[in-house]
């Protein structure tokens, strides 16, 4: 499978935070959510992805390309939707417009247009007047009006109400219905992922945590539920994070098979949500910095 | 990076309209064309910048296909287009209000004063912001105020002169050889602005 961004060990420090030696495979065709807490490098990672800023060590590549030598090329090819409003506020969608579809070889005004009716969004009005959900309708509708084969975004669904992160999710569905496209997305609203992405990576503290395939994280992750006595040293190698409180024990595990033949029926298996398995990780990482320190 | 200089003259579309009259007042009032068309000039090529520091836009400019050696260099055209916008409208008021031809040594002061200025204005904009540049100018205005009232009490008068001299001499090589320094430093100021857009962290 085609990679369409690459990042090798790159590595990026700020006061207070670095990106640590993060390797990430973004493949062609696919959904590809990328999840963590706030302030763990979601942003940052979207950013050198961007070329919005270059790293201290490592590489870049977007296409098979460098920045260095492509930059142009790699950027007519990418549609981007920030969480941050990036638009002049005085100016109307209809100007902004204007200003936008200049810089790309293949822009397409009909696609646009047909965005602007599906979200109802209005052409004249200042930008500064819309909502956060308009804001984040016209951002995408300016990031998909150009036919980009990457379209990047960084937190597409944060502030926004129910219905339209369903409608959002919807519009991404049939995009990639055309086939060629990929999708990047971060979030930390996990359900949004459940129903649409096919890979999932997990950062956490400038770390890259894991990158699975949805199917292969259901087939592995199990959320084990039991009572105290069943934990000691040996059994709880087996789990990446435990919980515990006066009623028992509840962890996560990678290895759901070994689970259940060291457990058999003592414990109760349920399949865990992204989120638990954000939570649990990040516990297991919080522990073992508490145990090791 | 064609687009970028057009984005620029077609947002300040509304301000230039505000510009010419007030333009037209200060003409009637018959201000000194150098000094009108040299504020002039600065309050739009930093209202072209101050515009483009609201709300993220540098995040939006440097995610379209444009490289940041061509988003600073449309801004160090667009300068000079607006520069030679004014002297233009400088030309053409003074003809309508007062039936004369303005000196082109008059012009020509105006915008080697203008792209002076304009050299030191953008590249501390590109580092700071250029919402730092009335405190700068005011820190500016204090170290010159002091320069006077210590180590040089006459330097206003010498500035005069210099003018003077400047603006009634007739020897052209003293023109071209402003021309040609002003165009370097210009230049100069250009390269430095890339590299620290270069730099720059959105």
């Amino acid at each position: 499978m085609e990679p369409v961004v690459e990042l090798n060990n790159v590595s990026k420090s700020f006061k207070g935070f670095t990106l640590k030696d993060f390797s990430l495979t973004v493949r062609k065709g696919f959904v590809h959510g990328f999840i963590g807490g706030n302030g763990v490098g979601k942003s940052t990672t979207i950013k050198l992805i961007m070329n919005l800023l270059e790293p201290d060590r490592g590489e870049v590549s977007v296409f098979g390309l460098s920045y260095k030598d492509h930059e142009k090329e790699i950027k007519q090819r990418i549609g981007f939707v920030y969480d941050e409003f990036v638009f002049y506020e005085h100016l109307s969608l209809a100007e902004m417009k204007d200003i936008v579809k200049r810089a790309y070889k293949t822009w397409d005004d009909d696609l646009f247009y047909e965005y602007v009716n599906t979200f109802q969004l209005p052409l004249k009005k200042p930008m500064k007047t819309f909502s956060k959900g308009m804001m984040m309708k016209a951002s995408l509708t300016i990031a998909l009006s150009h036919h980009a084969e990457l379209i990047i975004m960084d937190e597409p669904t944060s502030g926004l109400d129910p219905i339209f992160r369903r409608e959002l999710l919807e519009v991404l569905r049939s995009l990639m219905e055309d086939g060629g496209k990929t999708i990047f997305f971060s979030t930390h609203i996990t359900t949004d992922l459940d129903s649409i992405a096919d890979y999932i990576t997990f950062i956490h503290n400038g770390e890259h945590i894991f990158t699975k395939d949805l199917f292969e994280m259901n087939e592995d992750y199990a959320l084990v539920k039991g009572e105290l006595e069943l934990l000691d040293e040996e059994t709880e190698q087996e789990f990446i994070g435990i919980q515990r409180n006066s009623f028992g024990f509840v962890a996560l595990t990678d290895h759901k098979e070994r689970v259940e033949d060291v457990f058999g029926d003592t414990v109760l298996i349920e399949e865990p949500s992204l989120e638990d398995i954000m939570f649990y990780t990040k516990k297991g990482a919080a522990d073992y910095v508490q145990l090791n320190s | 990076m064609f687009n970028l200089i057009r984005k620029d003259i077609v947002m300040q579309k509304k301000t230039l309209a505000i510009l010419a009259l007030a333009l037209c007042v200060y003409l009637a009032l018959g201000v000194s064309s150098i000094w009108v068309g040299l504020i002039f000039s600065i309050v739009m090529i930093t209202n072209t910048f101050s515009l483009d520091e609201k709300s993220n836009v540098h995040m939006l400019l440097n995610s379209l296909p444009y490289t940041r050696k061509q988003i600073v260099s449309s801004k160090y055209v667009v300068a000079v287009l607006f520069t030679l916008l004014v002297a233009l409208a400088l030309f053409v008021g003074n003809l309508v209000f007062h039936g004369e031809i303005t000196l082109w040594k008059h012009l020509l002061i105006m915008m080697i004063l203008v792209f002076i200025a304009a050299s030191f204005i953008l590249p501390f904009s590109y580092q700071y912001k250029s919402q730092y540049l009335f405190v700068a100018s005011i820190v500016a205005f204090g170290a010159y105020m002091l320069l006077v009232n210590t180590l040089i009490p006459n330097l206003n008068d010498l500035i005069r002169e210099k003018v003077y001299i400047i603006l009634t001499t007739t020897t052209p090589s003293l023109y071209v050889g402003m021309v040609v320094l002003v165009g370097c430093l210009y230049g100069f100021s250009w390269i430095v602005s890339i590299r620290i857009y270069e730099k720059k962290v959105f």
